[in-house]
């Protein structure tokens, strides 16, 4: 009974929340909203740490959706790996929003979602079966649906109408696999190291190699991998900035999250080592990360530069998993978090930038530095993480996917892929150190028309410390990530 | 196959006719064509059902002097499922008539496919 | 417990009774009368059910005097009875649903008329549901469908007049066909009760006499029930006769009057022929067929509708092409998923048609998409209950129509060579309901300064409470749904 509360509290207390506030009609008065909202984070922070350092890692059946298959949750160490880095993105995040939705309409409608997001995605990181997991994944494409299409212009629903259409095909091929899996695997519950039955899948290899490689496709459409990445570069510029570092920070990592799940607590590292299920994985996460740098490099519009930076980059801990080498794995929940971090943090402040001076391209943003300096060192300092440049998280996490690379002996990629890591990592610095660049050397330009107001435009306090404390958890984890490490050390020797 | 139509002569009929009907309430397009050949259809079935139900050299189930001996009638259940058949095809007739007669006065036209097209005028 | 035995005899004489009595009564009477029949003979359902359900048995119940091969009989186990409780709930909250409109759309001296119709159509369902007769059943077929042509043509209009010209049409090629089908099974068998044709047919396949009547019995009527139902290439009566006919009757005739017809397929299947028989011939294999075409045209119809009632109609297409899909799978597990998605559907769809008028009556009355922008905001308890239909419908967790889709893909995982086609075409049929639900969903939730906000919308809360209870019941089907299947499937055990 007490873990059936601990682990529901953090789910239902923010979802509850939100739903009334989405009733609240009445309620105009914005300082009372922000601090219900406020309030609804902090505590789900609190219930969420709650969850992670005292929840046992033990089976809560909620109820039996049909007679095989339970509704569960089983906060266990991956769970709470993705636990920290939720609570830790959507509350910064949601301060951030405080200030830069001042001026948007259908505030209460954005809260309420965000709030009612934040349990989903409590209940995903929690969720102990296939079936549980699908339907947190459902729901939080849904509840983060209406972040999406927040102004309603008709580019927005549009582009929130791909997003749907995209994750609905997605999830659904994931579906598949719980059909088969109901059948060939001895459960349906998370295990460490998978739960097929040997017996039964004894002539249906081939088969659910298949359905394997259909739920590693499904998933990914969430975390954009390469033939189903198209809905992330249009929702991304449209939804408020907020939302955006949401989406990029979180969303799409329950995609990863998914997958981590798909692969090593039902299939099993073992089952899928050395298939063509593996290759096909590989090859595609190498060309999305190669693929995102370059159309990051070449794109103007700054948020879309970084919605395809966070393509490219997502397809660096899809590669690491992939290898289904626990030194890459390692490096691949070390760069989920860090990306987590970095990526909130960039959108963030592009969204500071827009919010305060209106520019969206990166070639408007000469000289941005000196009116927002605090604004452009978080994003510098973020960037160099993202590129990889010690002691950010960035380059641990880098140095444990190419470590993985060669240890997994894999005949080409284990040469290919941190060859194609490091190409990538020039094309990151290629196109995110640019508005560093201009934005403190604007150089000769700085004269030109239409540049007359050079006042000082940074964000408010509201802005700033979110930005600031992210930036600074992502630099912290980079220089102390043993801590991490240890952590999440027990469950790598437990999956793999 | 020749004697066993011959040796079937009424159900062979029996089925020209549901045939016929048939084509005629699928193909016709005027709606009173079509009504008839509903009628055919049933008159069809009903017919079958008759032939089946009949015994060479039998007389009606109808008691006459007191005998009660079963190997003197015939099979009374398919005479008496043609009457219901005829009382549900009468209203099924009726109630389509009436609709018909409505659709009459409404478009002036007994073609369903005109109606249709008068439909689609009206809604744009 | 004895007299539990006489409830569904009970419940047909009511039935009857009461649509002839209602012919006398004033308008507002026959309403009242109505709803105290359709409550009554749902307690004595309910009775019947507790009744078959405690015993786990089934009853055969002598109508007249006559005993087995010659009477008449009333034959009802634990499914019968659900479909009977089921069926009445559902009418109920249709009829309350539409109510207002009904007054609105029916001059006042036919309001009786129309009860008298529904009290005919529930005893036809109920007989259908309940007798052992084949005879009898196609005399309760035609009367289904006359009473189902009146509810279309009652609301007077070219529309109207026309769908009900057409459904009447194609009825009676459906209803020609079932009775020459019955006709050919009489001649061969030489019987007309259900259980007794099934030990004759069973003899007749193990002699190898008379196959090729048998064969067209079964196809005929087969084919007769399909076409009633509205199976994909005959459905062109559907839409206009959902699309505008008044929409009480638009839910009943959706949900029940269709199924009613399949429920006696699935009798016939079972009872009259025999699962196994069915199995090996190469009908089913055609129904299967039929049933993919129907879910895919189905749902791409309903993309192009530009009117909210027939894209609700066209999906009721696909939907029963779901249906049809099931039986075709020929298998236990196949039927019983079938039989699901019957209660799943009827409960979703008649909720779709009440939700939508709520949406259309806020915007004045037009059922076109483009007025119908914003529509939620204006009326709250129609927007959320079209979106929990929507959702449903997509097949989201914790709605029935999830739990549907689970049972149809587990039934059709493991088959030699239909898995591939149901699941991709589940796949497609799938994301094309997303996109159209989808669609409208964020259509009636899009602002809109509309030119309808102003009108004056009276807070109904009769229809607020339907809608409350058709979501209530949704949800109970999706997330309770393991004793509902342990039932269909005793019931079904109970059939044969």
């Amino acid at each position: 009974m007490r873990e059936t509360i601990i682990a529901l509290l953090p789910i239902l207390l923010p979802v509850f929340m939100g739903t009334i506030l989405l009733f609240l009609k009445r309620l105009k008065e914005r300082k009372v909203i922000l601090f219900y909202t406020g309030t609804g984070l902090l505590l789900t922070g609190v219930l969420a740490w709650n969850v992670i350092l005292n929840a046992k890692d033990q089976q809560v059946t909620l109820f039996w959706l049909t007679e095989q298959i339970p509704v569960m949750l089983k906060p266990d160490v991956l769970g709470k790996v993705f636990l920290m880095v939720v609570t830790v993105v959507w509350i910064c995040t949601g301060f951030f929003s405080f200030s830069y939705m001042k001026h948007e309409k259908n505030e209460r409608r954005y809260y309420g979602f965000f709030l009612i997001t934040f349990g989903i995605l409590m209940g995903l990181g929690q969720s102990g079966n296939l079936v549980t997991m699908y339907a947190f994944f459902e729901f939080m494409t849904l509840a983060a649906f209406p972040l999406v299409i927040h102004n309603q212009s008709r580019e927005a629903v549009m582009a929130g109408l791909k997003y749907l259409i995209y994750s609905f095909f997605g999830a659904y091929m994931a579906l598949f696999g719980l059909f088969f899996l109901c059948r060939y695997a001895d459960t349906i519950t998370f295990t460490p190291g998978g739960t097929l039955n040997a017996e039964l899948i004894a002539d249906h290899g081939q088969m659910l190699l298949i359905i394997a490689g259909l739920m590693i496709l499904g998933f990914s459409v969430k975390a954009g991998m390469f033939p189903l990445h198209a809905w992330l570069p249009a929702a991304h510029p449209v939804a408020p900035a907020p939302a955006s570092a949401a989406l990029s920070g979180i969303i799409v990592k329950g995609g990863v999250f998914a997958i981590l799940r798909v692969i090593f607590y039902l299939f099993g590292a073992d089952f899928l080592r050395g298939t063509w299920v593996q290759t096909v994985f590989l090859v595609l996460s190498l060309l999305t990360v190669f693929m995102g740098s370059m159309l990051a490099f070449g794109e103007d519009i700054l948020k879309k530069r970084l919605a395809y930076s966070t393509v490219s980059q997502l397809s660096y801990i899809l590669f690491g998993i992939a290898l289904l080498e626990p030194t890459a794995v390692c490096g691949s929940l070390l760069h989920l978090m860090g990306h987590a971090l970095i990526k909130s943090t960039l959108f963030l402040c592009a969204g500071a930038v827009i919010c305060r001076s209106g520019f969206t391209r990166v070639s408007e943003l000469r000289g941005i530095g000196k009116r927002m300096p605090v604004t452009i060192w978080c994003f510098t300092i973020a960037s160099l993480g993202l590129i990889g440049i010690p002691p950010t998280s960035g380059f641990i996490s880098k140095w444990y996917l190419a470590t993985g690379a060669l240890d997994s002996g894999i005949a080409v990629f284990q040469y290919a892929g941190p060859v194609i890591l490091i190409i990538s990592a020039l094309l990151t610095a290629g196109y995110l150190l640019p508005v560093t660049l201009k934005g403190f050397f604007p150089g000769e330009l700085q004269q030109e028309a239409g540049h007359d107001t050079w006042k000082k435009c940074e964000g408010d306090r509201l802005m700033l410390i979110p930005l600031v404390i992210l930036t600074a958890l992502s630099v912290l984890l980079g220089m102390f990530p043993n801590s991490m490490l240890n952590y999440i050390d027990g469950m790598l020797s437990g999956i793999m | 196959m020749w004697n066993g139509i011959i040796g079937n002569f009424g159900e062979a009929v029996a089925v020209a006719l549901f045939v016929i009907g048939f084509a005629n309430l699928l193909l016709q397009k005027n709606l009173i064509k079509k009504i008839i050949g509903l009628n055919f259809m049933d008159t069809g079935t009903y017919l079958f059902l008759a032939e089946k139900g009949y015994i060479q050299g039998r007389i009606a189930p109808i008691i006459v002097d007191g005998v009660q001996d079963t190997s003197l009638y015939i099979n009374p259940i398919p005479s008496g499922l043609v009457l219901t058949g005829i009382v549900v095809s009468v209203s099924v007739t009726a109630l389509m008539l009436s609709l018909t007669i409505r659709l009459y006065q409404r478009y002036h036209t007994l073609n369903m496919d005109e109606i249709s097209t008068i439909l689609k005028k009206e809604e744009n | 417990m004895e007299m539990l035995r006489n409830f569904p005899c009970f419940s047909l004489i009511l039935s009857m009774g009461a649509a002839i009595v209602s012919s006398g009564l004033s308008g507002k009477l026959a309403r009242r009368l109505n709803t105290v029949l359709l409550m009554i003979i749902t307690l004595l359902s309910a009775g019947t059910l507790y009744l078959t359900f405690t015993t786990d048995t089934f009853y055969v119940y002598k109508m007249g005097r006559f005993s087995a091969p010659w009477g008449n009989e009333i034959r009802f186990g634990n499914l019968e009875a659900f479909m009977a409780l089921f069926f009445c709930i559902v009418m109920l909250l249709s009829i309350w649903g539409g109510k207002k409109h009904l007054k609105k759309e029916i001059s006042d001296f036919k309001e009786n008329l129309y009860y008298v119709l529904l009290n005919l159509l529930l005893s036809s369902l109920l007989a259908l549901i309940y007798t052992n007769d084949l005879f009898t059943a196609y005399v309760f077929v035609e009367i289904n469908t006359i009473a189902a042509c009146g509810l279309i043509m009652i609301r007077e209009n070219g529309h109207t007049l026309e769908a009900a010209t057409r459904y009447m049409l194609m009825s009676l090629i459906g209803s020609g066909l079932l009775l020459f089908g019955l006709c050919i099974l009489y001649d061969i068998t030489g019987h007309l009760l259900m259980s007794n044709i099934k030990e004759q047919v069973s003899i007749l396949t193990e002699t190898g006499e008379y196959q090729l009547p048998l064969t067209v019995a079964i196809l005929f009527i087969g084919v007769g029930l399909a076409v009633k139902s509205a199976l994909f290439p005959f459905h062109a009566w559907l839409p206009d006769a959902y699309g505008y006919s008044t929409v009480s009757s638009a839910a009943i005739l959706s949900s029940l009057v269709s199924k009613g017809y399949i429920f006696l397929l699935i009798k016939v299947f079972y009872r009259v022929i025999g699962f196994e028989v069915i199995r090996q011939s190469e009908f089913i294999n055609v129904l299967f067929i039929f049933g993919l075409t129907g879910m895919i045209f189905g749902s791409l119809s309903a993309i192009q509708e530009n009117d909210i009632r027939r894209m609700i109609a066209f999906s009721s297409v696909a939907q029963i092409g779901y249906i049809y899909m099931g039986f075709g799978l020929g298998t236990e597990i196949g039927m019983v998923a079938s039989v699901y998605h019957i209660l799943s559907h009827a409960a979703t769809k008649s909720m779709l048609f009440i939700a939508a008028v709520g949406l259309t009556d806020v915007s004045g009355q037009s059922k076109k998409f483009i007025d119908l922008t914003g529509a939620g905001y204006r009326n709250v308890a129609a927007g959320l209950t079209f979106t929990v239909g929507s959702l449903s419908m997509v097949g989201v967790p914790l709605f029935s129509g999830f739990i549907s889709k689970i049972l149809f893909a587990q039934a059709c995982v493991g088959h030699a060579y239909k898995m591939l086609p149901t699941l991709i075409c589940l796949a497609i049929s799938t994301i094309l309901n997303a996109i159209y639900f989808m669609k409208t969903v964020v259509r009636i939730y899009t602002p809109v300064k509309s030119e309808y906000a102003s009108l004056p919308w009276k807070k109904d809360i009769g229809y607020g409470v339907v809608c409350i209870l058709f979501i209530v019941m949704n949800v109970l089907l999706g997330m309770n749904s393991e004793p509902i299947v342990e039932l269909i499937r005793s019931g079904i055990q109970m059939f044969g």
